[in-house]
């Protein structure tokens, strides 16, 4: 049984279609990876997962819950999180705090407690601030903690939006482009969070355009191209598969591009 | 936590200082610039949540304040009903006012929401000069009774700084609270990222509507308090300029701070009775100082962006990030 069943998505946008009746699974425990050429429609179809947009047509299943439709804070709270390509971080706010906002996410608005300083608004914003703690240590970014957002290098940053995503206690994690601008060291790290990720039992579905990082991480791989889906598999198939080289890797490897 | 403690000792002791003020100054007109402050603190502050943590800018708010004034004035002369009653009522419908505003601003950001509001803020004074039976139009409306709690009526100008700042501090302790838990950190995110706010589960609408609500009550009750002690008021008083000094006041005060922009309310209060407060002072250079204060707010809006944007916050700021990693 799927965790995540994307069924038969198609979005266009006035004349152009964006994605192409695309259909797969993602499975519980693994990651996932998301591939194709620049303009493939990969951050669509992440937004029509996670409630930024809406599909024209198909569904999107998420442990028995349809998600088309839902607005992205309801997403949230099924237990969908997201980053994105840009790092969406609360530049102002530290560390600590951006990943609070995420640790929230399951609250109200809490205006009236907070005014008037009730106990139960205390207790949460305690109980918020050690789970952000805890998050941290765990991303292994914790000496950053009280550092403004803004201030910080651009590998913790994505570090960081990943820890706020996590903050939001998913079951399963959606990372657009976590390794762009990265370097080596910054992707390893990347890598053994995305590892660190899976083994405390959260699925992961990434879009990224480093091979080396989704050949290495993903149990399983979907490729589209102009908003189809050309194949789907394992790694060591999908580097093999005609398709995927005439679409995608094989204009990455030829020396005129390079 | 030690910092913290400090903290709460400087706030505490401001406040004694404030409250036991009037004790000291026998100076009745000083007295009354002090309680003038004391309301555009009050409205200040809510802008402060409002502006400075929600990043929603508001050239309206002048309609609030003259929206809770005509309300209290209307209920407490028109028809003779007690103060507290004018007072909540005042803060009721300046709530509603900010719900209304607070709907375009959902679909509106930067300079169109500052358009929209500042329509708002046009359409309310239009509203005070028409409705000539409710506000007596231009010519204001006059004989609002003094505060009064049953027989206990407050004229002395001790009494009103008192119930003035009482209100005002009471209102930065609400906000205070406010911006240092939850809802203070869900309207800094969505000030710092709408998107990643969302991505976040914060309820951009909800939080939006809160913080307008919010920061309208406050100018709301600071409009009824300045029509009970003032006992006059005319549509004259709650126009753009207005509006435009309480933004001055919130940007001067500095983003993600209360302590900064209530500072800058009482400093360029003072500065608009400058010649009444500098004994000797010229009455010439008082009129040069007060001719050009619009464009001395211009200027110093200008310097704070551009060289100073934490503006005067920044002060109190340093404080408080000891206190976060100590």
């Amino acid at each position: 049984m799927s965790q995540l069943r994307v069924a038969n998505i198609s979005k266009r946008f006035g004349g152009l279609t964006a994605i192409d009746d695309v259909s797969f699974d993602v499975h519980e425990g693994t990651i996932k990876a998301l591939i194709g050429p620049n303009g493939a429609g990969k951050s669509t179809l992440f937004n029509t997962l996670t409630g930024f947009d809406r599909p024209d047509r198909g569904s999107v299943v998420f442990e028995s819950t349809e998600l088309v439709g839902r607005p992205p804070r309801e997403v949230v709270r099924a237990g969908l999180a997201r980053t994105f390509q840009n790092t969406q971080l609360f530049d102002g706010m530290s560390a600590l705090e951006n990943v609070m906002v995420g640790s929230q996410a399951r609250q109200g608005r809490g205006f009236l407690t907070a005014a008037f300083r009730l106990p139960s608004a205390r207790a949460e914003d305690r109980t918020a601030r050690d789970e952000a703690g805890r998050i941290l240590r765990m991303i292994g970014i914790e000496e950053w903690s009280h550092v403004r957002a803004a201030d910080l290098p651009s590998g913790i940053r994505r570090l960081l939006e990943i820890a706020r995503a996590l903050a939001t206690t998913p079951r399963m994690l959606l990372l657009d482009e976590p390794a762009a601008g990265l370097n080596a060291t910054e992707t390893a790290e990347l890598t053994q969070t995305l590892y660190r990720v899976r083994d405390v039992g959260i699925t992961v579905l990434l879009v990224e355009h480093d091979m080396g990082l989704v050949m290495e991480v993903s149990d399983d791989i979907v490729v589209i191209d102009r908003g189809r889906k050309i194949a789907e598999g394992p790694p060591r198939l999908i580097q093999k598969d005609p398709a995927v080289i005439s679409a995608y890797l094989g204009e990455e490897v030829t020396p005129d591009d390079v | 936590m030690r910092t913290g403690r400090l903290r709460f000792a400087i706030l505490f002791i401001t406040a004694v200082l404030v409250l036991l003020l009037p004790l000291v100054v026998t100076d009745r007109f000083l007295l009354k610039v002090l309680t003038y402050a004391g309301l555009n603190v009050l409205v200040v502050i809510g802008l402060a949540v409002l502006f400075g943590y929600g990043g929603q800018v508001s050239l309206g708010h002048a309609a609030f304040v003259g929206l809770g004034a005509y309300t209290c004035a209307i209920l407490t002369t028109t028809y003779q009903l007690p103060f507290v009653v004018g007072f909540a009522a005042a803060g009721v419908i300046a709530g509603v006012g900010g719900l209304l505003l607070a709907l375009p601003s959902l679909r509106l950001k930067g300079h169109y929401l500052a358009m929209a509001t500042l329509g708002f803020g046009e359409l309310a004074t239009l509203l005070f000069i028409e409705a000539v039976p409710l506000t007596h139009g231009v010519d204001g409306f006059t004989g609002i009774p003094l505060p009064a709690f049953g027989s206990l009526v407050l004229r002395s100008p001790a009494q009103l700084y008192w119930l003035v700042w009482g209100v005002t501090g009471v209102a930065i302790l609400v906000c205070a609270n406010m911006v240092a838990l939850r809802p203070g950190r869900a309207m800094r995110a969505l000030h710092g990222s709408e998107l990643g706010a969302t991505a976040c589960g914060v309820d951009l609408v909800g939080v939006k509507v809160r913080a307008f609500v919010v920061s309208a009550v406050l100018a709301g009750l600071s409009g009824a308090l300045y029509a009970s002690v003032i006992g006059f008021i005319s549509p004259s008083v709650f126009t753009l300029t207005a509006s435009v000094t309480f933004l001055a006041m919130a940007v001067i005060g500095g983003f993600n701070s209360l302590a900064g922009p209530a500072s800058a309310a009482v400093a360029l209060t003072l500065v608009q009775y400058l010649d009444a407060l500098i004994p000797g002072m010229s009455r010439e250079a008082a009129q040069f100082v007060q001719a050009y204060e619009a464009d001395g707010y211009g200027l110093l809006i200008i310097i704070v962006v551009l060289f100073a944007p934490a503006g005067l916050g920044a002060l109190f700021a340093r404080r408080s990030r000891a206190e976060v990693q100590g």
